[in-house]
């Protein structure tokens, strides 16, 4: 006893290269994209494609996420950052009236633990006629407002988050920019 | 043994019995590190899952239950790839909690850290059309041929020929593919935004499970498991070449998984029900044939070896010349259990089973040189007797009654099939 045999060994080694591998999966590629930036400028002078013919003017001085940021045909989602604050555009399919979306918007805000709608939802109206609704919601450490706009079987859902100062120094221009959304199928992506 | 069977099977790796590894394995430190590896991933998916059942009970109970359900045939089938040679359970549940929560647990975080990275390096829009073709794939085959790894390294005996790389392959596929399945079912409860409800889940289950089902990641396993199998088994070869047919096997897991995430034809063929069977048949069918192709191979060279290991013992009463032929096949050893039920009844059907079973599992102990066969040889006629006094002696089928039951039945599951998917389709609306 307390003799280790060389078989024992070499599976010792066999099974360390297997985790070996597992790590460099599980730790080594998210490290990898971790030490590479994800924000690249976006010009505020002209409309950037969302996804699923919804186009948008980013606010200046705004940074697009490109993680989370994936345009394709029929639908798409765009972020972008303001320093701390986070302003996400998603277009989904969508077979409902606004109330309905509104109401599936909310639904998902506070089916996170924390998350809590605030306020009376008001109606807004972007430049190229889109009607919507917006309210805001509060969650611990930072407020949000979101906004939800339906047009041609699809659903436009913005949300902005941070902290409340970040906030209030950029919604004007976060305002600005959802007043922009434009849906237009034929729309190039 | 036919001229025809010899040469098809000598195509492919021969097979190395190996003993029961028994208790001996706690004693490998494989063992113990697969274990760990096993209850930590074990632990992060029960998290994952909890974190949904705490928000959607019904929807989560309702996911967990259609997906197990779907679970039991696609097992049954696996398992019973190979006959003649039977993987223990206990290491059939090991590659399925290896792909259930050891590849998931791995796959999430690296998965969307690649698909990040092609974000980053490409753009949002390569992301968006083939990020979910690369990454996916490219993770996911990997983290999953590791548990055919783990199989080999804590039981290398119980993977013995290139048919038990496939069965631990497509068994951890399995296991990837149900938990994945529950978390996606689980993600649309959540985007849909309605609370608790369950149709979400059953639409990821009818597009997930029937639609995807088939050839979705225990086919890819499968074709990975292969390769792995034969690096194990064909000793008689170069490490070189080894490598170079287990890189083969994981690149061709690889490529389908590729090529059935690609966006291509997403709407080259229109819209409606026959346009999306004719693309999944499209994407899907290559890599199943493929599959099938190599199991038959592999299948059929296994069937030889262990059909001349009862040759040797030139005892009608354990098994007659037709039965060792009936053996050999798949097909006529259903038909033979078929001809038992419809001439004899259903414990005859029954008895047919436990002895093509018991003549199985004689060959493998043959095979490893067991000395003491009294308990598999009272096996065998104890059956024998069984069927004797049922009237039905011998486990075979007149001739001439397999070929026609055969086409019929495969005429028949592939209709079935075709159904099946064309419901599913329809039920969600040809998109």
């Amino acid at each position: 006893m307390g003799w280790v045999t060389r078989r024992q060994l070499t599976n010792l080694l066999g099974a360390l290269c297997l985790v070996l591998v597992l790590a460099g999966l599980a730790l080594g590629l998210p490290a990898l994209d971790a030490a590479l930036p994800a924000d690249r400028p976006v010009p505020s002078d002209r409309p950037y494609a969302v996804g699923g013919g919804v186009t948008v003017v980013p606010p200046p001085g705004s940074r697009v996420d490109v993680t989370e940021t994936r345009p394709t045909d029929d639908a798409g989602t765009a972020l972008f950052r303001l320093g701390p604050v986070r302003y996400l555009i998603t277009v989904r399919p969508f077979d409902g009236d606004l109330s309905a979306a509104a109401d599936r918007l909310r639904q998902r805000i506070t089916g996170t633990p924390g998350y809590q709608v605030t306020g009376v939802e008001l109606t807004v109206a972007t430049g190229s006629g889109l009607a919507g609704l917006q309210g805001g919601y509060t969650a611990p450490g930072r407020g949000g407002r979101y906004a939800v706009f339906v047009a041609g079987g699809c659903t436009i859902e913005v949300t902005v988050s941070g902290a409340d100062l970040d906030l209030g120094r950029t919604l004007p221009t976060i305002d600005a920019s959802t007043r922009t959304l434009r849906y237009d199928p034929a729309e190039p992506e | 043994m036919t001229t025809e069977s010899r040469l098809r099977s000598d195509r492919t790796a021969p097979v190395q019995p190996g003993a029961d590894p028994g208790a001996a394995l706690i004693r490998l430190p494989a063992f113990w590190v697969v274990l760990a590896l096993v209850v930590g991933g074990a632990v992060r998916m029960a998290l994952i899952t909890g974190r949904f059942a705490g928000t959607y009970p019904l929807a989560t109970l309702t996911a967990i239950a259609l997906f197990a359900l779907l679970a039991v045939p696609f097992w049954f089938v696996v398992s019973e790839l190979d006959f003649l040679e039977r993987e223990p359970p206990a290491l059939l549940a090991l590659a399925f909690a290896w792909g259930g929560v050891v590849a998931t647990t791995v796959s999430i975080p690296a998965g969307a850290a690649l698909d990040d990275l092609v974000a980053k390096l490409g753009s949002p829009h390569l992301a968006a059309d083939w990020g979910a073709a690369l990454a996916g794939p490219t993770v996911e085959e990997i983290a999953k041929a590791l548990g055919v790894v783990a199989i080999v390294l804590v039981a290398r005996a119980q993977v013995n020929s290139v048919l038990d790389g496939v069965v631990y392959g497509a068994m951890v596929g399995l296991g990837f593919q149900i938990i994945e399945d529950i978390v996606y079912a689980l993600g649309a409860v959540a985007l849909a935004g309605r609370g608790d409800h369950v149709e979400p889940v059953v639409t990821t289950f009818l597009l997930r499970g029937f639609l995807s089902g088939v050839w979705s990641h225990t086919l890819f396993g499968a074709l990975a498991g292969a390769g792995i199998g034969y690096l194990v088994v064909r000793a008689d070869r170069t490490w070189r070449s080894r490598l170079g047919v287990a890189m083969l096997g994981l690149l061709g897991a690889w490529a389908s998984h590729v090529l059935w995430n690609s966006p291509l034809f997403r709407d080259g063929l229109g819209n409606g029900a026959l346009a999306l069977l004719v693309v999944l048949v499209f994407k899907g069918l290559p890599p199943l044939l493929l599959i099938l192709v190599l199991v038959r191979a592999a299948h059929d060279r296994e069937a030889d070896y262990y059909a001349a290991q009862l040759d040797k013992l030139d005892d009608p009463e354990l098994i007659t010349p037709a039965e060792l032929a009936a053996l050999r096949s798949g097909a006529r050893r259903a038909t033979a259990r078929w001809h038992a039920r419809t001439s004899a009844g259903l414990r005859a059907r029954a008895a047919v089973r436990r002895l093509q079973r018991a003549q199985a599992r004689l060959a493998v102990e043959l095979s490893r040189g067991t000395t003491d066969l009294s308990r598999w040889l009272h096996e065998v006629r104890r059956q024998r007797r069984i069927l004797a006094a049922l009237g039905h002696p011998e486990a075979v089928a007149p001739a001439g009654q397999g070929p026609w039951r055969r086409t019929a039945s495969a005429v028949f599951t592939t209709a079935l099939a075709i159904a099946v998917l064309w419901a599913a389709i329809s039920l969600l609306g040809g998109r």
